[in-house]
């Protein structure tokens, strides 16, 4: 029988395979004013849904929160779950969970734009207002935390009479500069590509909210000096925020590598939470971008599954870093480490709290490689906004491990005792709460999208022929 | 074993008459576990009773604690030797550097660690840092007479040499820093040196067995330097390199380690 | 001396603009007589306009040197005054000295990159300026300085350059 010459099915043209690039925001134009509209109607567009979520959260944030914070400094820190060996429980879990979920902010707002990632364009902003806010949660939690709050002013190097001033050997006077220093410089980078869209809105408002947009725009008009200035501050402060990012968290965890317990004397420590904090931080942005696209008008045109796919992408990629620190942090006490490093490795693995320890990695590993590869899988916002979900679950016990369980175990066996956390519950679900009331107040004060960084970006992108298929083109004005 | 003294040199030491380094003897061997110590400390200090609910969730006030473990299964069990633990005075404390308010410092005179209470804002970080978990917080409004009204009459039987601490704050075992300085008054007064024996803290004042010793390091003739250069002593947790100012004497196996 | 009026000519695209900028230079108006005013940032030479000039990086570096002297006064400073022994460290630590430095750096360079801002832009400043709101929907507006006599003849060459509108540039409350 002859060699039956079948002839493979030809592979279908890559070219009809390929999304059509007007796909892309970046190559499907609008005229900017129709833009503008577009930004200013799912800022003033409040449905129903919009004030009852915004009451419930401020209900929970008075209750959980203030009323809750008020319990707390009048009847002193008994009412929390902290004890001895236990000192440090849940407030720090969250300090450092929050300072994690603003790193992502200043990533996509500093990182992207430095490396001229064009996808980041529309949800810089949106971003960056998670830095802050997520700062504001942070800064609460160290507050919450603190035996006599009302003398923690003690911790400003001010000149008095009596000559007192904060010790500067403690890493928590280095976490007091580093994060004010992060929350200042982020707000004034978060208020700096946001004020051509103050002034767009103090020309299209009137009444009060003309005032008040106008008093914020400081008189913006977009002159060539006032664009060359706001370009040069802007691009100083994405390169010198980096090294401050990735400097606040590398200080924080010093708050545990410094001490001389077993399991937080660790040297790898600083790029570990670093890692850590990019990894629960962009899982966040995905979360926040899908509640924006799915609940705010028009956001459909800004957020597109293109920008779900570079999240989804960074996050697949912060994961598998994530893993390695991870891994680094668990081999070495594993191998022929301290007695009492291997006694908590071993509480951590198999006492009474192994259940966390195999959802962290579960919602840490498992979960973001099995669905993170697939491409059309990252560019399913709602898929993406899940996964955000179960890996920030996952990276909220993984600081639950790293503080109140590793305190258990200390080199004194007469002193460990398990943590049960106590009004924590109430003001962790208030700090939440107010993360979430935040944001949605801002985003019916601020326009969520930079439409002018979009313009831009959409000018610099055409559509070029070359052989058979329009190729985008990315030029670069500056 | 003799503990070796290393006085390190600052730039910027003030220029003081050292009253002494002190330091402290425990024989294990023939401490009985009484907690006579831990009652005389605590009405000595001014230290609260927390109650019932909170002692059993780790939060009790001892500035000194009888450790107690034993070896082995039941029926065959062995108690191992009493170890009171109490704050060790470190010379290289690392409860001092990590407090962000300067509320834990270095006395370079007597070269124990000082706590200033009112200083402290509560951040704990000493507490975590500290090795041998010898220091304690003020959860709670334990003294307050306005709180808990059963305290009322108690407030007579306060220390008037000793601060009563708020809630928020946190403390610790002071090597009795109050008889030190009273001692170091009386002998000044009479210009003279501090004799041996002539300051005893109250845990040492109490113990039925004397089982703690205390007094100067710094001179070899004191009982607690002869005590401290037996072969049966020991510090705690020597290899972290904290450099503590208690020797424990045991003289069981493995050099006595407790653990 | 002939009264000389300033025109505001409003331009949709980039290109169309660049060539009136050009033809604008053709008739004897200078660049220091001539301001852009656009929705997004256009460089100068994209107009073919000499770019501007910022301080804003020299602000900032001098907030940057004052951030370092502050962050060394704080950690050799203060012990230098209230020397204060803890845990056995040295009084004046070094590795201690890099971090504290560093970050006062930053928040110098950044703070004063801000400012630098404001100082170079007369930020904020609520007087009344030339300006259209159209500006902010995306149009380019030159702002031009000419002889009132010669104002129609630039209105008819703009306007066969494509520029949407060309009046005289009042003055208004933002």
């Amino acid at each position: 029988m002859a060699v039956a010459a079948k002839s493979l099915p030809l592979r279908k043209s890559h070219a009809a395979e390929h999304d059509d690039p007007r796909e892309h925001l970046m190559h499907d134009p609008r005229p900017r004013g129709e833009m503008n509209d577009m930004v200013i109607e799912s800022m003033h567009s409040t449905t129903w849904k919009y004030w009852t979520a915004t009451g419930i959260l401020a209900v929970i944030v008075v209750t959980c929160l203030f009323y809750a914070w008020y319990y707390l400094i009048m009847n002193g820190l008994g009412v929390a779950g902290v004890n001895r060996p236990v000192y440090w429980g849940i407030f720090l879990v969250e300090v450092v969970f929050w300072i994690g979920i603003s790193h992502a902010g200043t990533f996509i707002s500093a990182i992207l734009r430095v490396l001229k990632i064009e996808s980041r364009r529309p949800f810089t902003r949106a971003a960056e207002l998670m830095t802050t806010f997520g700062l504001v949660q942070a800064g609460i939690s160290v507050f919450l935390h603190m035996g006599r709050v009302w003398l923690a002013y003690w911790l400003l190097p001010f000149p008095n009479e009596r000559g007192l001033w904060p010790d500067f050997h403690s890493p928590l006077m280095w976490d007091f500069l580093a994060i004010n220093t992060y929350l200042i410089c982020s707000t004034m980078y978060l208020f700096l590509p946001l004020i051509p869209d103050l002034a767009m809105m103090r020309d299209r408002s009137t009444g009060w909210q003309k005032v008040f947009y106008r008093v914020l725009a400081l008189g913006f008009r977009g002159t060539e000096g006032e664009w060359k200035n706001l370009h040069t501050a802007m691009n100083l402060f994405a390169f010198a925020i980096i090294p401050v990012m990735f400097s606040v968290h590398t200080i924080v965890s010093w708050d545990f590598a410094m001490a001389t317990r077993p399991g937080w004397s660790s040297t790898v420590f600083g790029p570990y939470f670093v890692i850590g904090a990019l990894h629960s931080g962009m899982a966040a942005v995905a979360i926040v971008l899908f509640l924006i696209r799915s609940t705010m008008k028009n956001m459909k045109y800004f957020l597109r599954p293109e920008h779900f796919d570079t999240l989804g992408k960074l996050m697949l990629m912060v994961s598998m870093a994530w893993a390695y620190f991870y891994f680094n942090d668990y081999l070495v006490p594993w191998y022929g480490g301290d007695k009492w490093e291997k006694i908590l490795s071993t509480f951590i693995q198999s006492g009474p709290l192994w259940f966390l320890w195999y959802t962290m990695l579960i919602c840490n590993i498992v979960v973001p490689w099995s669905v993170l590869w697939n491409k059309k899988w990252r560019q399913t916002p709602w898929l993406l906004a899940i996964t955000g979900f179960f890996i920030n679950i996952g990276m909220w016990l993984e600081r639950y491990i790293i503080i109140p369980e590793t305190l258990t175990i200390n080199r004194m066996p007469f002193t460990w005792r398990i943590y049960v956390p106590n009004i924590e519950i109430f003001l962790t679900i208030g700090n939440f709460a107010f993360f979430f009331l935040l944001y949605m107040l801002a985003s019916r004060v601020i326009p969520l999208i930079p439409v002018w960084e979009v313009q831009e970006g959409q000018i610099n992108h055409t559509l070029r022929k070359v052989g058979k298929v329009e190729l985008p083109t990315l030029s670069e004005m500056d | 074993m003799s503990s070796e003294l290393q006085l390190p040199v600052f730039s910027n030491t003030t220029e003081q008459d050292l009253s002494g380094i002190w330091g402290m003897a425990i024989d294990q061997d023939v401490c009985t576990g009484c907690q006579a110590c831990v009652a005389a400390c605590a009405m000595e200090n001014n230290i609260p009773f927390v109650g019932e609910v909170d002692a059993g969730y780790g939060r009790s006030m001892q500035w000194i604690r009888i450790e107690r473990f034993w070896q082995g299964t039941f029926p065959e069990v062995k108690m191992t030797p009493y170890q009171p633990m109490m704050c060790q005075q470190c010379h290289n404390a690392p409860c001092e550097p990590v407090c962000p308010v300067y509320a834990s410092v270095h006395s370079v005179s007597e070269d124990i660690n000082l706590q200033v209470y009112n200083r402290c804002v509560g951040t704990r970080y000493c507490a975590n840092n500290c090795p041998y978990q010898v220091r304690v917080f003020n959860w709670r409004d334990y003294t307050d007479a306005r709180v808990r009204p059963e305290l009322t009459t108690l407030q007579n039987q306060l220390n008037p040499d000793v601060t009563v601490r708020r809630r928020g704050v946190m403390e610790k075992c002071t090597f009795c820093v109050q008889r030190i300085r009273h001692a170091e008054d009386t002998a000044d007064s009479e210009n003279r040196e501090i004799r041996d024996g002539e300051v005893v803290p109250a845990c040492a004042q109490a113990c039925p067995a004397n089982a703690i010793v205390f007094g100067r390091i710094d001179d070899p003739n004191s009982q607690v330097s002869q005590m401290g250069l037996q072969s049966r002593g020991y510090k705690q947790l020597e290899e972290l390199g904290t450099l503590p100012r208690v020797t424990y004497l045991n003289g069981e196996s493995n050099n006595g380690r407790s653990s | 001396m002939s009264d000389s009026v300033t025109l505001l000519a409003l331009f949709e695209d980039i290109d169309p603009a660049a060539n009136a900028i050009e033809k604008l230079h053709d008739l004897g108006v200078g660049d220091d007589d001539m301001n852009i005013i656009s929705g997004v940032p256009i460089p100068g030479r994209v107009l073919g306009r000499p770019g501007a000039i910022t301080y804003v990086s020299r602000i900032a570096l001098t907030g940057a040197i004052l951030g370092m002297l502050f962050g060394l006064s704080l950690i050799y400073g203060i012990p230098f005054l209230y020397p204060l022994h803890v845990g056995g460290q040295a009084v004046y630590p070094v590795p201690i000295g890099w971090i504290i430095t560093f970050e006062m750096t930053m928040l110098g360079l950044m703070v004063f990159a801000f400012l630098g801002l404001f100082v170079d832009s007369g930020f904020p400043s609520y007087t009344p300026k030339e300006y259209v709101p159209e500006i902010s929907n995306g149009k380019i507006a030159i702002l031009f300085k000419c002889e009132s006599k010669d104002r129609k003849k630039f209105v008819d060459t703009l306007t066969k350059l494509g520029a949407e509108s060309v009046k005289p540039a009042e003055a208004r409350q933002l």
